[in-house]
């Protein structure tokens, strides 16, 4: 018995034995036990919602079979990332995964964050133990990328079986849809917390739309005036839909890490703006 | 003695016998209820207003003009016509179709649970059965004026070109939003928990009926196995019922009574259902 450890035994030990490296500067925002948060998030999954979660998967199936198939008989060709001609399938495809991050990311952190926030009061409770609002906001973009790293590889696995990947840079297509689903988790939390009323939760409706509509998912921008295209160029999921169609062909440019760089500072931006808001709203 | 005006009722200062009330309730109770829901949706009049005008506005931007340009670099026409004008008599009734999904699921649910309006009517002679049609009404005044809205939109993209019977655009599109509001009325009156009834009705329900119900292409394109999701869906039988008010697409007279028929009987059927099962759960 005393050589046979319980596996819980052993990891609070585990736990124990290492202390946590904690910046000196975040020490006031985290106890660096993100993992807490994250169980939670896991249990709930499993308890409740998994039905939900598996179905989000079909969104953008549904989305390809449809324009794929449908609109690709009255569309045929069209010019892909470097020109080459590409079937209109293969020319959305792509796009509809970046949407598809993005739904899933600006989802939970902003309805189901919202919802905690404002009615649950789940974050009050988690404050009020020895988690920080960094812990905090981290477990729960978190547990928003694992649910958009998941719908990315059911996704790939969809367009491998229609034939539609061609390049081994498609393999690339799910990190990146992670990084997507990171930068508009982290500032869709952000502006959640500043939102107080479900009336100006409509307000988030009224940017996704138009964003899916122009952002060159179902044809390129070049079919807008100039201004128009400078402005779709400054929303986010443009970024995204070209770096997957990039990727989804395998060819890279300059631009590419243009777009890669524009998330890596929107998740930056993100999450310290979270972190901020947390902080001034529970731990006055 | 000939009856007298209820709407002045409230304003005469005199208080009728409780008989004759109740008799008055008997008789105008499911327009009672239709006017309490429709001042309630005064409190969101705002993203209500946003909404209508919005919507039309994107999607014909959207469909009508950027998607457009990629079919006419494709096939050129569609059904003899330019794209835009193919599109938008479909657009105005699968939208329509969409948005009375929002006023056909939690209310409902929230009539019979959350707020549990429902059950101040039925303690008073206003009986289930109106209740049920009282909700429906105002739903359908709702959209009666959504689908106005975006008709007006529609002619200002110059969408029709006939311009006179493309006003028959409102009542189809109110026809088709309520065959479908009907049956999700009955269908969401029997839901007791809030778990994942509604979101897999917007998943597997409404979406596939936006996209595969021939509002993007002509059915016939789609391969056969998928065509009968339009043949099921209300949205299939407005749309070309749409499209020959719109621009006057071939449809044989037969079949356009069949798509009439169907969106009546679609109504009619979950109206009866929906009486039902009010009736059964408020207890009357």
């Amino acid at each position: 018995m005393s050589t046979q450890q319980t596996p819980a035994a052993g990891e609070a030990r585990a736990l124990a034995a290492r202390p946590h490296r904690i910046p000196a500067g975040l020490a006031s925002l985290s106890s660096g036990n993100v993992r807490a948060v994250l169980e939670r998030g896991f249990t709930v999954i499993r308890n409740q919602n998994w039905l939900i979660l598996v179905s989000g998967f079909f969104e953008p199936v549904f989305y390809l079979l449809a324009m794929g198939v449908g609109m690709g008989m009255l569309v045929g060709e069209v010019e892909g990332p470097g020109g080459a001609p590409i079937t209109y399938a293969a020319y959305i495809a792509p796009a509809l995964l970046a949407t598809s991050a993005m739904n899933g990311a600006i989802y939970d952190s902003t309805w189901n964050v919202f919802f905690k926030l404002r009615f649950a009061k789940l974050y009050q409770a988690m404050l009020q133990t020895s988690l920080g609002p960094l812990d905090v906001a981290l477990g729960e973009i978190l547990m928003a990328l694992f649910r958009g790293f998941v719908y990315a590889l059911g996704f790939l696995g969809v367009l491998a079986a229609m034939g539609l990947v061609t390049s081994w840079w498609a393999l690339a297509m799910v990190p990146v849809a992670v990084l997507i689903a990171f930068g508009f988790a982290a500032l869709g939390m952000a502006v959640t917390s500043y939102l107080t009323s479900f009336q100006q939760m409509d307000l988030i409706n009224f940017l996704m739309l138009p964003m899916f509509l122009f952002s060159a998912t179902l044809y390129p921008i070049t079919v807008y005036p100039e201004v128009v295209q400078w402005l779709v160029m400054a929303m986010p999921l443009w970024h995204g839909v070209e770096l997957m169609r990039q990727l989804s062909v395998g060819h890279l440019t300059g631009a590419t890490l243009v777009h890669v760089g524009y998330f890596a500072g929107m998740t930056a931006l993100g999450l310290w703006l979270t972190t901020v808001r947390l902080r001034a709203l529970f731990l006055r | 003695m000939t009856e007298p005006d209820p709407t002045s009722l409230a304003y005469s200062g005199r208080i009728p016998p409780h008989a004759q009330m109740a008799q008055r309730a008997r008789r105008f109770g499911w327009w009672y209820y239709a006017e309490a829901y429709l001042r309630g949706m005064r409190a969101y009049a705002v993203p209500i207003a946003f909404y209508a005008v919005g919507q039309p506005v994107l999607y014909l931007v959207a469909m009508g003009i950027g998607l457009a340009s990629l079919v006419s670099g494709g096939v050129g026409t569609v059904d003899d016509v330019d794209y835009l004008t193919f599109v938008a008599p479909a657009l105005l009734v699968s939208t329509v179709v969409m948005s009375v999904s929002g006023e056909m699921t939690y209310p409902v649910m929230s009539g019979f649970k959350w707020q549990r309006l429902y059950y101040g009517p039925a303690a008073s002679p206003v009986s289930a059965g109106q209740i049920a049609v009282g909700h429906f009404t105002a739903v359908a005044i709702r959209f009666t004026l959504q689908s106005a809205i975006f008709w007006a939109v529609m002619q200002a993209f110059g969408a029709s070109t006939q311009v006179l019977t493309s006003l028959l655009l409102v009542p189809i599109g109110v026809l088709a939003a309520m065959a479908f509001g009907a049956l999700l009325q009955a269908y969401a009156a029997t839901v007791k928990d809030e778990g994942f009834q509604f979101s897999f009705v917007q998943r597997f329900v409404v979406m596939p009926m936006f996209l595969f119900a021939g509002t993007f292409f002509p059915l016939s394109v789609m391969p056969v196995y998928l065509q009968w999701i339009g043949w099921i869906s209300p949205v299939w039988h407005g749309t070309q019922l749409a499209r020959v008010a719109s621009y006057g697409a071939e449809v044989d007279p037969w079949l356009m009574a069949v798509h009439l028929v169907f969106l009546l009987a679609c109504i009619v059927g979950g109206l009866v259902a929906g009486v039902r099962v009010y009736r059964r759960r408020l207890g009357a």
